[in-house]
């Protein structure tokens, strides 16, 4: 049956990569089919726990075909298609034929490429297919991030996002053509047993964790998720990512892991996610903070993968087990909130013309859906209880706090990690009051923000989807257990077959009565200020007849305290213009906060290399004669060579 | 039925209990100025006449200025459903509640912030601001104690974890979590609930401009909040397992009024802090909270 499907899910992507360009409408039934058949064999696969394999006789690149769907694929197929299917339906409205002329055919064809590419990367057991379906999916992206060309900012962000790919890529090839040349097979499998492979995960490390933005290497992140359209944001940041960590959990899993890997990805992973959110609080330009916020969820995920990885070194796999599960929730949780978080945003500017978030405000009045969804979609990101964001958090939780309480060594870095973890979740619920706050509530700070326009139905219906996710994992967490389950399993043999951990049946019920007790409450308190009269006045503000949007507090304002605890790494750009004269002039206060390493660690770094090839540059001139003496000068050192004891 | 009676049992002494707290503190600061001071029952005659005032709204706010404070106070009614109260143990117990206790707060606090934010009031940005900003260090404060307190106890699981006394770093986790318990609760010295001057509040700030029902339910849920602490105070600290339920209850009942009169005096005795020093002194709780986890370590390992 899965064949079939298989199939089916193929046609529709060949469909729809023909049909972008000139049929809108076929295109978007070849999406949704190709999608939804993929969709099912995923869950089929999950479900059923039997992997689907299919060789081919038909050969590409010298290497026959080989596909394959084991319940880890289909995890991350699950979260492909999903993101995918309402980030589909969500760009039929938010990049029209009408609004963009030029992108929104070849914007289609992309889109196809690259949902079709993730899917390839997913299923190819093949080391010279994985390294061709990775590459096309990193170009369709490139093209998706650079729709808006004609903008120069956008070509910027598609620049780096190119540079920090292939650079990424290249760590892959070597990791590759390293392992085909051991193990003599471009083939890829299960190969635990042979520890001379496990140097290479370093190389792996380095290329995936590149891909999924963790901390230091998240350079080329924040400008390619902000300036995207919206929709391909959701994809990059709800999926893409998470095919980097489809890598690190794939490799770690077929091959020998070296030891202290797992603790370099848990720091890697604490770095990241203290760091992803500090940084996010300073930025003003709302994709730019999300984007920023997705640093800080792969952080989580890597501190779960990191002490699986630990728990595996130390043979102990009840805690690793918790912490992987947690931090493989994660992955479908962050791909769900923040597609859902993107979405929001671009609807947000959709409708007002603008991301910067001090132009804001007040939006509820007139996008009451996009509001509230957004709302649920901040609180899911913060992991507060009843929604998912806090049941994968709990997960990752449980693990450190066992591993502490066993009282072995690795107890050392799980309490850093759990304080940490939930300084992280206090500093990303800071940030999320603050964007909701500013955007959404108040004043509206501009005559854009006031005349903002609920979205259509297609954008709300999509939005509505991912919400739903995200509100079913919370309340019925125990109901994903099995294809956790499966995961663990297909990851390290040993691990899975676990019954599922009781507690999150308790706490599956518990979200259910607090989620029912909370709209009850909610329902009698608005129904009881209704009904003893609700009078409505101006905002009390010490008595000033006139209050304007401008006095509200800004998104700088409500984070100052926070973003100045971390100025050593922000080192935010400030410009002070105080008034010094008696009667009162002109003030200005601008802060921007850069991204630090990108400026002062790569900026710096390419510099030198482009003098150095300045330098070297000099030596081709374009005179003749400077040649012929270029070459004298090497046959005579080389005629040297061979007279001073040269062999002959 | 047996459930059911217990479930109210329950309900009635947070409900009921919470709000006498506040009374009891502005008593002993009374006592220690030598004025007479507001009746202990003080806050019961401000709910009921809170619950049956009229509603004030800005023309900016949307319903969630109201709908935040009924989803808050139902998380912290969530929040102390899972502590354990004394020789009644918990009403429900799994592992891992610790964790879910600590997040409910953090809903609170998110509910609370955002009814804030729903005015547009700078007045109250700030107080959201700072409310939301100092949680951090408390939530670090509040993770390292309840580590502590599972390395001592081997369990992940409040009602087992506080059962037994908190061991040879019971002075400093108390001192860490009663910290805590201040700045949670914005009591001085990090916010003086007192103040008329709104610049330097915190959460008298975020609620200038609710009144009516949802100003009562703030209020007690607020009220709600300091009596969760001082349980959770009382009991990280001293050993109620090892106690008859009879001497349990009332070593419970006496940690809880010193817990609350230790409060009053401090409230007393004490000047507000500058912002500036604020994250300092929580700085100070979770390093206390942190070498109590270390104590618990090497008592463990011994």
């Amino acid at each position: 049956m899965i064949d079939a499907l298989m199939l089916v899910a193929a046609g529709s992507m060949l469909t729809g990569m023909l049909s972008g360009r000139f049929a809108p409408r076929l295109w978007l039934v070849a999406m949704l089919a190709g999608q939804g058949t993929a969709f099912a064999a995923a869950v089929s696969v999950l479900a059923g726990g039997m992997p689907w394999e299919w060789r081919s006789a038909f050969h590409v690149g010298g290497e026959s075909l080989h596909l394959r769907l084991d319940s880890l694929s289909a995890f991350f197929l699950v979260l492909l298609c999903v993101v995918g299917g309402a980030a589909t339906v969500y760009s039929r409205e938010y990049w029209t034929d009408r609004a963009h002329p030029r992108s929104a055919g070849t914007g289609r064809g992309w889109w196809s490429a690259l949902v079709a590419s993730l899917g390839l990367v997913l299923l190819v057991c093949n080391g010279l297919h994985f390294l061709i379906a990775w590459e096309l999916f990193t170009l369709s992206a490139y093209f998706l991030v650079t729709l808006d060309r004609p903008r120069r900012e956008v070509r910027a962000a598609g620049w780096l996002y190119l540079a920090a790919s292939h650079a990424a890529v290249l760590a892959l090839f070597a990791f590759f053509t390293l392992l085909a040349a051991r193990t003599g097979s471009w083939e890829l499998g299960p190969m635990r047993e042979r520890a001379e492979l496990a140097p290479l995960f370093w190389l792996a490390l380095f290329g995936f964790s590149l891909k999924a933005g963790v901390f230091p290497f998240h350079v080329w992140l924040p400008s390619a998720h902000a300036s995207a359209p919206s929709h391909v944001s959701a994809m990059l940041s709800g999926v893409t990512l998470k095919i980097g960590i489809y890598g690190l959990v794939r490799f770690s899993g077929w091959l020998p892991v070296p030891v202290g890997a797992g603790w370099v990805v848990a720091v890697l992973g604490v770095v990241s996610a203290v760091l992803g959110v500090a940084f996010a609080l300073g930025q003003h330009d709302l994709k730019r903070l999300l984007a920023y916020h997705s640093v800080e969820n792969i952080g989580i995920i890597l501190i779960g993968l990191g002490f699986a990885l630990v728990a595996v070194e130390q043979g102990d796999t009840v805690w690793g087990r918790l912490a992987f599960a947690g931090g493989l929730l994660h992955v479908w949780n962050h791909g769900l909130f923040k597609a859902l978080l993107f979405l929001g945003a671009g609807s947000v500017l959709h409708a007002t013309g603008t991301r910067e978030m001090s132009q804001l405000g007040g939006l509820w009045r007139t996008m009451p859906w996009t509001a509230g969804l957004f709302a649920l979609g901040a609180a899911a990101i913060s992991g507060l209880p009843p929604l998912n964001g806090f049941v994968s958090e709990w997960l990752v939780f449980l693990g450190l706090f066992d591993a502490t309480v066993t009282h072995g060594p690795t107890a050392w870095a799980a309490i850093p990690a759990a304080i940490l973890l939930g300084v992280t979740g206090a500093l990303a619920l800071a940030c999320f009051v603050k964007v909701c706050g500013v955007v959404f509530l108040g004043a509206p700070r501009s005559p854009a923000a006031s005349r903002a326009h609920e979205s259509g139905p297609a954008m709300r219906g999509s939005m509505l989807l991912l919400a739903g996710g995200c509100v079913v994992i919370g309340l019925a967490p125990v109901i994903f257990w099995p294809a956790l389950d499966r995961v663990l399993g297909a990851w390290r043999p040993a691990w899975g077959g676990a019954i599922p951990p009781a507690p999150l049946l308790a706490l599956g019920c518990f979200h259910m009565a607090l989620a029912i007790a909370a709209g009850l409450a909610a329902w009698w308190l608005w129904r009881r200020a209704n009904r003893i009269a609700l009078t409505r006045v101006l905002t009390w503000d010490c008595g000033y007849k006139a209050p304007t949007a401008r006095m509200q507090y800004t998104a700088g304002s409500f984070a100052g305290i926070i973003t100045e605890w971390f100025d050593w790494i922000l080192r935010p750009v400030r410009h002070d213009e105080r008034s010094v004269a008696f009667f009162p002039a002109r003030a200005k206060w601008t802060e921007h906060t850069p991204e630090t390493v990108l400026e002062h660690v790569v900026a710096p770094i390419g510099d030198v290399a482009m003098r150095l090839s300045t330098a070297m540059r000099r030596l081709q001139h374009g005179r003749v004669q400077a040649y012929v003496f270029y070459v004298v000068i090497g046959l005579a050192v080389l005629a040297c060579i061979i007279l001073t004891g040269g062999r002959p | 039925m047996n459930t059911v009676l217990e479930l109210i049992f329950r309900l009635a002494w947070w409900l009921i209990l919470a709000p006498l707290l506040p009374g009891i503190i502005n008593k002993v600061k009374a006592w220690v100025a030598g004025r007479r001071g507001p009746p202990v029952l003080q806050l019961y005659y401000d709910l009921a006449r809170l619950w049956r005032k009229s509603v004030v709204m800005s023309t900016l706010a949307s319903p969630g200025f109201v709908i935040g404070p009924a989803v808050a106070w139902v998380a912290l009614l969530g929040a102390v459903i899972l502590v354990p109260l004394g020789p009644a143990g918990a009403a429900l117990s799994f592992r891992g509640d610790v964790l879910l206790m600590l997040y409910l707060l953090a809903l609170a606090r998110f509910c609370t912030a955002w009814a804030a934010m729903e005015t547009g009031s700078a007045f109250e940005g700030m107080g959201a601001a700072r409310e939301v900003s100092y949680a951090v260090l408390a939530e670090a404060a509040m993770v390292a104690a309840m580590l502590s307190l599972c390395v001592q106890t081997g369990s992940v699981s409040l009602a087992t974890m506080l059962a037994p006394s908190a061991g040879a770093g019971a002075v400093l986790l108390a001192a860490g979590l009663f910290t805590v318990l201040l700045a949670e609760n914005c009591r001085v010295p990090f916010d003086d609930p007192n103040t008329h001057l709104e610049l330097t509040m915190i959460h008298e700030a975020m609620i200038l401009d609710h009144s009516g029902p949802p100003l009562a339910v703030i209020l007690h849920g607020a009220s709600m909040k300091l009596l969760l602490f001082s349980v959770l105070l009382t009991e990280a600290v001293l050993p109620m397992g090892d106690l008859s339920p009879f001497a349990a209850t009332g070593v419970l009942l006496g940690g809880v009024l010193t817990a609350t009169v230790g409060v009053g005096l401090v409230e007393s005795l004490l000047a507000r802090f500058a912002f500036q020093r604020v994250p300092l002194l929580l700085t100070t709780a979770v390093l206390l909270c942190l070498f109590a986890l270390l104590v618990a370590w090497k008592g463990g390992a011994a």
